[in-house]
């Protein structure tokens, strides 16, 4: 019982590292990410192969949160030029390219057989909910540390720059300031945090394939951000937890409620997610948690 | 106004949590019961299959109990979707141990979701049964406590088998196709071995990307190597439309594909013509066994349709049946370990053949029981892997018949 | 050099359900200015529309006229609840809220037909011979539904009241709105006609492969890759674009392998933003 809640917990706290990522992205500067698991598919690449080799686990998470920002450097070059819409369509190709290429490079990643094996994190606690737990622990001291950081940077000139650049790109300009430059570090950012959640991502599922990085994924943070409240540090926090609170609550109500089967509770899930993007934009587009306005 | 949607947030989490406390509290109790967790791949990939998978164990576990239950217990089921995704699988799997306190899990599917599940079944010291074909799900770590089982071949073993039987047929140059994921690949990769062994070459190799509008260029490709057979590694969809478009391009190969996609709805999709003289090839589901003819009498009243379209439903079938009698031979109360000593004796020689769960629950006041199963003989060896045979059918004026089997 | 030929042409007809998929997204995005996500669900609703009624009725005519009407009601219904509403926010808002429809068509067509896979059973037939080249009389039938449908399209974009001021519309909205034109009937004429050339599209893609929940889906990367490729808002761009794309693939295919052939696409669409944001066919509306 306890793991099986120790097991969610963990997952809800790599997701909220996700959605923190997103929310720096587009709930602060405005941009309208639709790639965010392609830069979690890279830190999860990167910490998979790097444990394979042997390196102790904080430098091969550094390395994920490096490559994924590194990624993310190009993609921010070519694209933040564009109107935000285009920026959308070609981040969302961009995950897919990720994945192409996971997929094609099996000297490098196995191809679709994907690694297996990959070493749980903190084993030295010894092994079940001992250390699950403390895999949490740590997920949530990095959250926290996350969520700190962010505070500091909405505070402070860069945070005020890129908020000025969510509200008024021209404004910005006008000022003298570049806003590219701001934006491909944002994105960078973003992007590090998503690299830092496919390493935690990687341990804990213990295997990594292509197919686990598809953009579903990124949707579903989205869904997790604009319920909790676009702009909000808590939102994401919030967002996540409805978000896992509902794709787990499923499995029960299906123990209630004998009668639709699990196909149609597969088509069901979906569907609810498509329906809270709906409704959300439609009545709620400031989220539970309020306007990022009044913050 | 933020107040009020802090405590909507906080009824929507509490809610949430009696959802998941309530099933918890009613069923960790109950001595009297088995609890097995249907672990499928309802969506995602394997969701052709999941679905009658499923049906298939809710089915079994009807027929165990409806037959006074397995060693003095009843059995009872949980079902989940894996999604064929390792993370929604690892959740599913957390949820079934933790909660539903399942005894063991049945019927998963992908490779990538068994390899991510075994280790938390073995934590758990609970049973895995499941149909992939990775080889690394043999031995340890993976299998390292003996409670996984394997009911498909694996990806070598079909291999081998293609490689007989293009050698049986005479074929001199054949080239591959496989669907770009881990069983397609390891089907053709393992052809490729078995028949470069027997001092042969592979003419082309194609690897392809599902869900495109057209596999011509695909096609072509193979084709150019002017291969007289094409050895698929693929699934139903995929292979109806390369199928359909190979027919267009006026071409005459001969093809051998996996069982599970040259079916009867594959026939019925292309047609008589199209699909005359394929060879498929399955690990033997013996439609002549007596275990066959339930469980398609079982099949086709859940999914209206024949149990030959599902060669996993046969297996989850055979899961369920066998995982019950090793219970009833073990007897009541029997402890997992207990269970999983007498599995290989209920369903490997010697003893007297049975084909169904009622039978073999009688034969056994007799003595030792052979159990013959839906999907293969099911004889597991000491990694808990089964050796099946291969029957090789040929379509002929739309009907699937198998012409012989092949042993490896 | 027949191969080659057969490559093209192959490419041709993949690009055309492309195209024609481009062509809603293109009408939408430079109507109602936002891109629609769920262009390839309402694809995937017009191919099991006439699946269905072609079971039923035995003609594949009807079943195309069938998967065209559930393609317009379903796109209809999508404006009128959804699109209409938001027609006032930023358009990130709707590109959303199309996701989110995107998933609602799909989820209800998984609960309505479930996951195994549907054929129409168009009989399969040997190929014409036309100097050496095979020609497939499938490919001819998706061609000529196409044209067919891109007729209509350009009859009613072209010769019609309607069409002229949905034009007007899409070249400048308050120029338009100053000019008297009411986008209410606009957005209604323009939701129709990209929810039946969607079905079309569907039906088309169905024809040659397999009907699923998601078909669609897996369309629309390289539907919005040719949308932007063609210029946005420019029909005629649209279609051209999808079968570029087509043709392009099929023929690097020899160079860059099975897998890489789908990250085309989105090269060729990184590309034209680089270096020509308004697309080929493009007029002034850049994309910075």
């Amino acid at each position: 019982m306890e793991a099986y809640f120790v097991a969610i917990a963990i997952i809800v706290a790599i997701y909220t590292l996700l959605a923190l990522g997103l929310n720096l992205q587009y709930g602060l500067t405005g941009l309208i990410n639709f790639g965010h698991v392609g830069f979690m598919c890279v830190g999860a690449y990167t910490a998979a192969l790097l444990a394979e080799q042997g390196w102790p686990a904080p430098l091969s998470f550094l390395a994920a949160a490096i490559l994924a920002a590194l990624a993310a450097y190009p993609l921010g070059l070519v694209s933040l030029k564009l109107r935000d819409d285009y920026f959308a369509i070609v981040s969302l190709g961009f995950s897919e390219v990720v994945r192409i290429v996971v997929t094609s490079e099996r000297w490098l990643t196995n191809g679709v057989q994907g690694i297996p094996g990959i070493p749980k994190l903190m084993g030295f606690t010894g092994s079940g909910l001992v250390q699950a737990s403390a895999v949490l622990l740590l997920l949530i001291a990095v959250n926290i540390v996350v969520i700190l950081v962010m505070r500091r940077i909405v505070h402070s000139p860069f945070g005020r720059i890129i908020e000025a650049i969510r509200d008024n790109e021209d404004a910005v300009k006008a000022l003298g300031k570049e806003p590219v430059g701001f934006k491909v570090r944002v994105l960078m950012l973003g992007a590090a945090l998503a690299g830092i959640a496919g390493a935690f991502y990687a341990h804990y599922i213990g295997y990594v394939a292509p197919d686990q990085f598809i953009p579903l994924i990124t949707f579903q943070i989205w869904m997790a951000i604009i319920m909790g409240g676009v702009g909000r540090v808590s939102g994401a926090l919030v967002g996540t937890v409805i978000l896992m609170a509902f794709l787990e609550g499923s499995r029960f109500l299906r123990d209630v409620v004998p009668f639709i089967s699990e196909v149609e509770m597969a088509s069901v899930r979906l569907g609810v997610v498509g329906l809270a993007l709906i409704l959300f934009t439609l009545y709620r587009p400031q989220g539970l948690m309020g306007d990022f306005t009044r913050r | 106004m933020t107040t009020c949607d802090r405590r909507t947030v906080l009824k929507t989490l509490a809610g949430a949590s009696m959802l998941a406390a309530a099933p918890g509290l009613t069923l960790a109790q109950g001595a009297g019961t088995f609890r097995i967790g249907a672990l499928n791949p309802v969506t995602g990939a394997g969701g052709p299959y999941g679905g009658g998978m499923q049906k298939m164990i809710v089915a079994a576990v009807e027929a165990v109990n409806a037959a006074g239950g397995a060693g003095g217990r009843k059995l009872e089921v949980f079902a989940e979707d894996t999604q064929t995704q390792p993370q929604a699988a690892v959740l599913a799997a957390k949820k079934l141990i933790e909660i539903n306190k399942v005894q063991a899990v049945l019927g998963t599917w992908a490779s990538g979701v068994s390899l991510a599940v075994v280790p938390l079944t073995n934590d758990a010291n609970i049973f895995l049964m499941h149909c992939s074909g990775a080889p690394a799900l043999s031995g340890p770590p993976a299998n390292a406590k003996g409670l996984g089982y394997r009911f498909q071949a694996t990806n070598d073993q079909f291999g081998r088998a293609f490689a007989e039987i293009c050698a049986r047929e005479g074929f001199k140059r054949p080239a591959t196709m496989a669907f770009n994921n881990a069983s397609g690949i390891g089907n053709t990769e393992g052809f490729r071995k078995a028949w470069e062994k027997k001092g042969n070459k592979v003419v082309e190799t194609v690897v392809y990307e599902p869900s495109q509008p057209s596999y011509r260029s695909e096609l072509q490709k193979v084709l150019a190597a002017k291969p007289d057979v094409i050895v698929m590694g693929s699934y139903l969809a995929d292979t109806t439309i390369i199928l359909r478009e190979w027919f267009q391009t006026g071409e005459n190969q001969k093809w051998i594909i996996p069982g599970w996609a040259a079916n009867p709805d594959l026939i019925k999709a292309l047609g008589n013509e199209v699909t005359e003289g394929l060879i498929s090839v399955e690990s033997v589901s013996n439609e002549q066994s007596q275990a066959f003819k339930i469980y398609d009498a079982a099949y086709q009243k859940a999914m209206k349709q024949s149990g030959l379209n599902n060669a996993y439903a046969a297996m989850t079938w055979d899961m369920v049946t066998v995982l019950a009698l090793a219970l009833e031979a073990a007897g009541p109360n029997a402890d997992i370990a207990a269970v999983n000593a007498k599995l290989r004796e209920v369903a490997n020689p010697p003893g007297k053949q049975v084909s169904g769960f009622a039978e073999g629950k009688e034969a056994l006041k007799a003595g030792k029981i052979n159990y013959e199963g839906a999907s293969s003989v099911l004889d597991f060896d000491q990694f808990g892997d089964v050796t099946p045979d291969f029957g090789v059918s040929f379509v002929s004026k739309g009907q699937l018949s198998r012409k012989y089997i092949v042993k490896i | 050099m027949a191969s080659f030929v057969e490559l093209v042409l192959t490419g041709i007809t993949s690009g055309l359900v492309v195209g024609l998929a481009a062509l809603a997204l293109t009408l939408v995005f430079g109507i109602a200015r936002f891109a629609n996500a769920a262009t390839g669900d309402m694809m995937t609703v017009g191919a099991y529309a006439a699946v269905v009624s072609m079971a039923a009725s035995g003609s594949f005519t009807l079943g195309v006229v069938a998967g065209a009407g559930a393609g317009i009601v379903v796109a209809l219904l999508a404006h009128l609840l959804v699109f209409r509403r938001l027609a006032a926010r930023a358009p990130v808002t709707s590109l959303l809220a199309s996701i989110g429809v995107a998933f609602v068509i799909r989820a209800a067509i998984g609960v309505a037909f479930g996951h195994q896979q549907k054929v129409f059973g168009l009989p399969v037939v040997r190929p014409w011979r036309i100097f050496d080249v095979r020609v497939q009389p499938i490919d001819l039938a998706v061609v000529i539904a196409a044209a067919a449908t891109l007729l209509v399209v350009f009859l009613i974009l072209y010769a019609t009241p309607i069409g002229r001021r949905m034009r007007a519309v899409a070249d400048d909205r308050s120029l338009a709105r100053v000019s008297g034109i009411s986008p209410d009937r606009v957005m209604v004429t323009m939701w129709a006609l990209a929810g039946g050339v969607c079905a079309v599209a569907g039906v088309m893609l169905g024809a040659k492969t397999v009907v699923s929940p998601d078909m669609g889906w897996d369309m629309l990367l390289p539907a919005f890759a040719a949308t932007i490729l063609g210029g946005i808002g420019h029909p005629v761009g649209a279609v051209v674009a999808g079968i570029l794309l087509g043709v392009v693939q099929e023929i690097a295919t020899p160079f860059v392998g099975f897998t890489y052939k789908i990250a085309l696409a989105f090269f060729v669409l990184l590309l034209v933003l680089l270096v020509r944001p308004a697309g080929l066919f493009g007029h002034s509306e850049g994309a910075r």
